[in-house]
């Protein structure tokens, strides 16, 4: 009996162990961007360097909010325009993404849609295409239209590689709802198009919650297609800002981490907030992430 | 609609592949919509192609790039599978560390980019900071400046980042694991490790071989770590195909060989479809038998 007990309480410490080292490896970098954001410059690279910060100041966040005026004053006054366009652009395109990506993953998980597996094959060869190679065609394309440096080409162009996720994540949730709710409102004297948004739709909650966040995210998130259709300064969302102050030699690196996580803190919450449905969504339609 | 806006566009750029791009002479052939102005440039044939498998450049980011997805899904599976079952374990908190999770995988990659450089500058980042103190290391240690180093920092910061989603993917597979299964091995005497060796990676095979091919692709497609990180150098040693890609067609402004170098790596990924497409369809069909 001893042994054994011995056993298993070695394995229990090793188990904590091993946790303690996940949540420092997951957490950990991202702690210290707040560290650091909340802390001086002259701190941070002072030797020996101190993990619990000497002094606490919000000047960084004060900087880059614009209420304390430096010498990158300029750079750091358009992160607040950026992310007022970044939340339009994502908000655009997600709504966007729930109308049509939604009615499309109905139609494929419940009709015999022409050339089905051909499209399917389509869909999931635009999943995995580099979206860079689309560049070049929106960046003469959006010239030609006049939408270069305008929201609207860049919820275009988001539109474009976001839709063929919800559309998967939503035919894989579709396929979950059993086909006899659908027939049953039929046999009740709706049609198709009733029986889509005033049956399966309320129970498609979790579904529009994955697929909304997630859309959400993506657009949040996106850097390079913004990096280069969208150069002006004002006309672009907040990851172009950012990178852009980060390959400024002279603004403190403290300054640029408060930008950033001004950046990370709506992502991570809208994630965290929605973390069941997300997770049930994505691993249902396996998205790549 | 979706076939449109991805569709043209790429038929677009594989067009300006055989093209002789120059941005500003579009005068000549062009596609007129009302009043909409398309230009289509000279045809040049396989010429950006010829020159392009000639260039001792492109093979050596090939092979970098080879490099780079081989270490990039080494590391995501491994690391994915190990916090995966160290999270399987029964432990205090389990639905935190669930959410925990989900924080590298939700930052962008500007983030991602900026809080690993907090971490690694040779004069404020915190490894640096932690070795020194630990009386490691005499001096802070420049990770970026050998392109070897470097190349190898952009796959784990990448790892960090993607590695999440391979866990919540191997976590959900594991659930659907039966007990019954564990039990019987159990009263066959078997121990931990032959349990995982003959019970659980058996059943992940499925979520194992997407994950593997998701982070190919994620892999051959990275870009804007590389923007954060390193820019391609020191000397060209951290250029992926894709970087170059990236570099030619929008920071040298030559469209034509920057869309063909783009459209080799469209091509594997094409393959890669076709690969993920047959067993993905393959489990279809043996769900429905």
């Amino acid at each position: 009996m001893m042994p054994g007990a011995i056993k298993r309480r070695a394995s229990r410490a090793l188990v904590y162990t091993l946790l303690v080292g996940v949540v420092l490896w997951l957490v950990g970098p991202f702690i210290w961007l707040f560290v650091t954001s909340i802390s001086y410059q002259r701190n941070l690279l002072a030797r020996p360097l101190a993990l619990i910060p000497p002094e606490i100041t919000l000047d960084n966040y004060r900087m880059v909010l614009g209420m304390l005026r430096f010498h990158a004053e300029g750079q750091a006054a358009k992160i607040l325009p950026s992310m007022l366009n970044s939340l339009v652009v994502a908000a655009a395109v997600t709504l966007v993404n729930l109308a049509v990506g939604t009615t499309a993953g109905y139609a494929y998980a419940r009709f015999r849609v022409p050339l089905k597996a051909f499209s399917l094959f389509a869909l999931l060869f635009t999943r995995m295409l580099p979206t860079v190679v689309l560049i070049p065609a929106y960046f003469l394309l959006f010239k030609a239209l006049g939408l270069q440096n305008t929201l609207t080409g860049l919820v275009l162009a988001y539109c474009s590689f976001t839709l063929p996720f919800t559309v998967w994540i939503m035919k894989a949730y579709f396929e979950t709802i059993p086909a006899d709710l659908d027939k049953s409102a039929l046999v009740d004297g709706c049609n198709r198009l009733q029986a889509y948004y005033r049956v399966v739709l309320p129970v498609s909650g979790p579904g529009l919650v994955a697929a909304g966040a997630f859309t959400f995210m993506l657009c949040w998130n996106e850097f390079i297609v913004a990096q280069i259709l969208n150069t002006k300064l004002g006309m672009t969302t907040l990851p172009p800002v950012i990178a852009g102050m980060n390959a400024q030699i002279n603004i403190d690196y403290s300054v640029i981490a408060a930008s950033g996580f001004l950046a990370a803190l709506p992502a991570v919450l809208l994630v965290l907030g929605f973390q069941r449905y997300l997770v049930q969504g994505l691993t249902a339609g396996s998205v790549k992430g | 609609m979706i076939s449109l806006v991805v569709g043209f566009p790429l038929v677009y750029s594989l067009w300006m592949s055989f093209a002789d791009v120059n941005l500003l002479r579009t005068t000549g052939l062009a596609l007129e919509i009302s009043g909409l102005r398309i230009p289509f440039f000279r045809y040049v044939g396989v010429q950006n192609y010829a020159r392009l498998l000639a260039d001792p450049l492109y093979w050596d980011s090939f092979w970098r790039t080879a490099y780079f997805v081989g270490a990039f899904v080494v590391e995501t599976t491994v690391v994915g599978l190990g916090m995966a079952l160290v999270l399987q374990e029964r432990f205090l908190g389990r639905p935190v560390m669930r959410s925990l999770l989900l924080i590298p995988w939700s930052l962008s990659r500007v983030v991602v980019g900026l809080l690993w450089i907090g971490l690694l500058d040779v004069e404020f980042g915190a490894l640096n900071g932690l070795l020194y103190k630990a009386g490691l290391i005499d001096s802070y240690i420049s990770f970026l400046k050998s392109g070897f180093s470097a190349l190898n920092v952009l796959v784990s910061v990448y790892m960090w980042n993607q590695a999440p989603f391979a866990t919540l993917l191997l976590l959900a597979g594991m659930q659907s694991i039966p007990t019954e299964l564990y039990m019987a091995a159990e009263a066959d005497g078997a121990g931990y490790w032959q349990r995982l060796r003959y019970v659980t990676l058996p059943a992940l095979r499925g979520i194992l071989f997407l994950v593997l091919v998701v982070s190919t692709v994620n892999g051959f497609l990275m870009l804007d770590l590389i923007y954060m990180l390193t820019m391609g150098g020191p000397a060209n040693e951290t250029t992926t195909i894709s970087w170059l890609g990236f570099q030619t067609a929008f920071q040298f402004f030559k469209f034509g060989p920057g869309t063909a170098i783009l459209y080799t790596l469209t091509v594997l990924c094409l393959i890669l479809t076709v690969v993920y497409h047959k067993v993905v369809f393959r489990k279809l069909e043996a769900e429905e038998v």
